[in-house]
């Protein structure tokens, strides 16, 4: 009865209750009204305003206050602690790269800070949508050298596509919604907030308004037609062209373009090491990959070709080898978002300013069905040829070690081509790309323009994170691997599925086959002392796998990627063994070797 | 080749270091850079002047289209452009003879006396490079006691 009575109705105690009622409600709304929260608060609204479901990031001194805000939004924002802010940049550009939406890291000032450099250039030159909100020394010690103060801004200027320091709180939301609309428009790329510590923790009036329109900042989306309709003419007339599609091709998602233009005119079509995954490996167009280790077909027929059409890909010295040599016989018709690319390396008979998606679906109606039947044919002689000398003794080697070329052919039978594969940097990058027969768009994501050692395993975590149905698989040398090898705590604390392969061949391979072949076989340190790396993930509690013949191969890796929980395979393979074929450096693409 | 790149930007912190930056990249020697606002609000124009192969000249222009905050850039021999630069020259002039043989080439150069001392005479003279070179070199055996020459303005004819 007690119980039913209270809290007691009516008189003094329905007074004392509205009066404390009336308080909250005032307090409340001017809360509402004025909006004023700290910026740190500010920052994680800005974040949640803009979509941003997951932060990659790393504590310290001078970005408390930004985590202890993060503390009130735990259900809103997903928060992935790395081991090491490098794993926190690669692992935002991994999700980047698999979803297409912006990455975002966290780091501190000073050490923190740097250690974020060699991510933001990697995605600087592969134009990936990364965020990195750096905390910084409050603005009264701003240049004094303070405890952790470091130059972050001077630092970051010549590898991001735009960078600010906040040190006023006010500034906070205008400030992230001009650099989320800056990193994933035109052109992608990676931009900097360093954020001074009075302004995390003094107050502001928040209200959020997405930019879309900054006035010295207008990317040229639409090409121009009369361009269009001067390239249309020369495809047109092509005996021998060809395509070379690059990473601009998938971050238009213009792929279903492409495919429609190059089947409509039989156009055979080759790609960047960053536009591999674009459109199936199976396609009858589909010529390869281009470049030092690419296939032998486009390289030796991109200096026979009459008409190259090259769309989002810049030309990049691994792409072209020898420039003066370079598909001099070629007219040229460039496609790029970026003006800066157009005549950077190659000078285009046509230069062509525009998204690829929307320049592929001006061209296609002007584009006359052809068969070119002849031209198609050399591709296939070239790849005959390839197969015979390189790529069959590769993937059915005859002495009893394992080739990395064997394990990606069986696990791209394996997984149908269909995982999503993040090679690290080496030999077995190379094997991976050449491979690798990706059925699925935008499945292989590697450090194309940078070529960081370490990129993998973290970059791995954020395109599982990012594409959690996916199955995500890190293809990975002992070398590369060991360069970020702490990121293996994230997985477990996160419990995140993801797959890793170790190649492990005891050598740092791609730098000794140089020395191999360029530097009279001085191999100057690079054999290298791996660790047992199933007893270290043990220690983990990661579960692991070593395969040393190949007779364990084949259900290893069904096992292993059958397994619902995150699995690492180190796989034992042929040391001191070369990746070919190869354009030397310095030589021309036409001058590839297979041997 | 002398160039003069004209670029407009908006005036926030960091631009210079930005546009500086591209010819770091290069390893090209700026030979003067001058940063001033303009007739809008908000907007500046740096003038860089120097001396490089055009194609590379085109590609640095191209690029420092990529920084946000860079509205127009233009690339200019220097047929093409009215420029300016001034210099102070602080010259010893102890005796009549010396004042008035100076005074007599300032007029020459129409340059003016904007200080005067009992020891020196400060001259300044607006021009381009060889009129200011051919004044320091006149004045220099009166013993020179300090020269400073700005960056190069420039406006399209």
């Amino acid at each position: 009865m007690i119980r039913n009575n209270y809290p007691p109705q009516g008189g003094f105690f329905s007074f004392w209750r509205y009066l404390k009622k009336m308080f909250h409600v005032t307090s409340f709304y001017l809360l509402i009204f004025t909006h004023m929260i700290t910026g740190s608060h500010a920052v994680i609204k800005s974040l949640i305003e803009e979509g941003i479901k997951v932060i990659f990031g790393y504590p310290g001194g001078q970005i408390i206050p930004i985590y202890d805000a993060l503390y009130d939004y735990k259900e809103e924002i997903n928060h992935v602690l790395v081991r090491h802010e490098q794993g926190a940049v690669h692992a935002a550009e991994g999700y980047a790269r698999a979803t297409g939406r912006v990455g975002v890291c966290f780091a501190t000032s000073g050490p923190g800070a740097t250690n974020l450099v060699t991510g933001i250039a990697d995605a600087m030159i592969d134009s990936v949508p990364v965020l990195c909100i750096t905390g910084q020394v409050g603005s009264n010690l701003l240049g004094s050298d303070a405890f952790q103060e470091v130059d972050m801004i001077g630092i970051t200027t010549p590898i991001t596509k735009w960078n600010y320091q906040i040190t006023d709180a006010a500034e906070i939301p205008q400030i992230i919604a001009k650099a989320i609309y800056i990193a994933r428009t035109g052109r992608p790329g990676p931009v900097v907030i360093d954020i001074a510590r009075n302004a995390q923790i003094s107050n502001l009036d928040f209200s959020y308004k997405k930019c879309s329109f900054i006035e010295s900042y207008q990317p040229n989306y639409s090409p121009n037609l009369r361009q269009i309709k001067s390239a249309a003419e020369l495809i047109n007339k092509a005996k021998r062209p060809l395509v070379l599609s690059g990473h601009g091709v998938i971050i238009s998602q213009a792929q279903n373009e492409l495919l429609t233009l190059i089947e409509k005119a039989s156009l055979p079509t080759a790609f960047t090491l960053l536009g591999l995954s674009t459109f199936p490996s199976r396609h009858p167009l589909n010529m390869g990959m281009l470049g030092m280790h690419g296939n032998y077909g486009p390289n030796i027929l991109t200096n026979k070709a009459d008409v190259i059409l090259a769309i989002g890909m810049r030309f990049d010295d691994r792409v072209t080898g020898r420039l003066a040599n370079y598909a001099k016989q070629a007219r040229i018709i460039h496609i790029d978002i970026d003006p800066a690319e157009l005549n950077k390396n190659v000078r285009a008979d046509i230069p062509l300013v525009a998204d690829a998606k929307i320049a592929l679906k001006a061209l296609i109606p002007l584009i006359e069905k052809k068969s070119r039947s002849n031209w198609l044919t050399e591709f296939n002689k070239y790849q005959k040829i390839e197969k015979e000398r390189v790529i069959h003794k590769e993937i059915h080697p005859k002495g009893n070690y394992i080739t990395m070329a064997e394990v990606i052919n069986l696990l791209s039978e394996k997984t149908s081509g269909k995982a999503v594969i993040v090679a690290d940097v080496g030999q077995h990058q190379m094997i991976t790309a050449r491979y690798y027969q990706s059925e699925k768009t935008n499945n292989f994501i590697t450090s194309g323009g940078l070529g960081t050692m370490g990129y993998a395993l973290p970059a791995a975590i954020g395109a599982q994170i990012g594409t959690p149905k996916n199955q995500v698989i890190a293809i990975i040398g002992d070398g590369s691997f060991q360069m970020n090898i702490q990121e293996l705590a994230t997985i477990i604390q996160e419990k995140i599925p993801l797959k890793i392969i170790i190649l492990k061949n005891n050598y740092l391979g791609m730098v000794r086959q140089w020395q191999e072949l360029f530097y009279k076989k001085r191999y100057s340190f690079t054999d290298l002392y791996s660790p047992d790396f199933v007893a270290l993930a043990k220690s983990y509690t990661l579960k692991a796998k070593k395969i040393i013949k190949r007779s364990q191969l084949n259900s290893c890796l069904s096992d292993f990627l059958k397994s619902k929980r995150p699995y690492l395979l180190e796989i034992n393979v042929k040391n001191k063994h070369n990746v070919f074929p190869m354009i030397p450096l310095g030589a021309s693409v036409d001058e590839i070797r297979l041997e | 080749m002398k160039f003069t790149i004209s670029a407009f930007a908006e005036n926030k912190p960091g631009v210079l270091y930005r546009v500086t930056d591209l010819f770091l990249r290069r390893k090209i020697n700026i030979e003067s850079l001058t940063a001033s606002e303009t007739e809008k609000v908000g907007i500046s124009k740096f003038t860089i002047v120097v001396d490089a192969d055009a194609n590379i000249v085109e590609k640095i222009v191209k690029q420092l289209y990529r920084i946000i905050e860079v509205i127009k850039v233009s690339e200019n021999l220097d047929r093409d452009i009215v420029f300016r630069e001034i210099a102070l020259i602080k010259v010893h002039a102890k005796d009549l003879n010396s004042r008035q043989e100076i005074d007599h080439l300032t007029q020459l150069f129409k340059a003016k006396i904007i200080h005067v001392t009992k020891e020196s005479l400060i001259v300044e003279i607006a021009g381009d490079e060889e009129e200011i070179i051919g004044l320091f070199n006149l004045l220099k055996p009166f013993g020179i006691k300090e020269f400073v020459r700005s960056g190069r303005i420039s406006v399209l004819k």
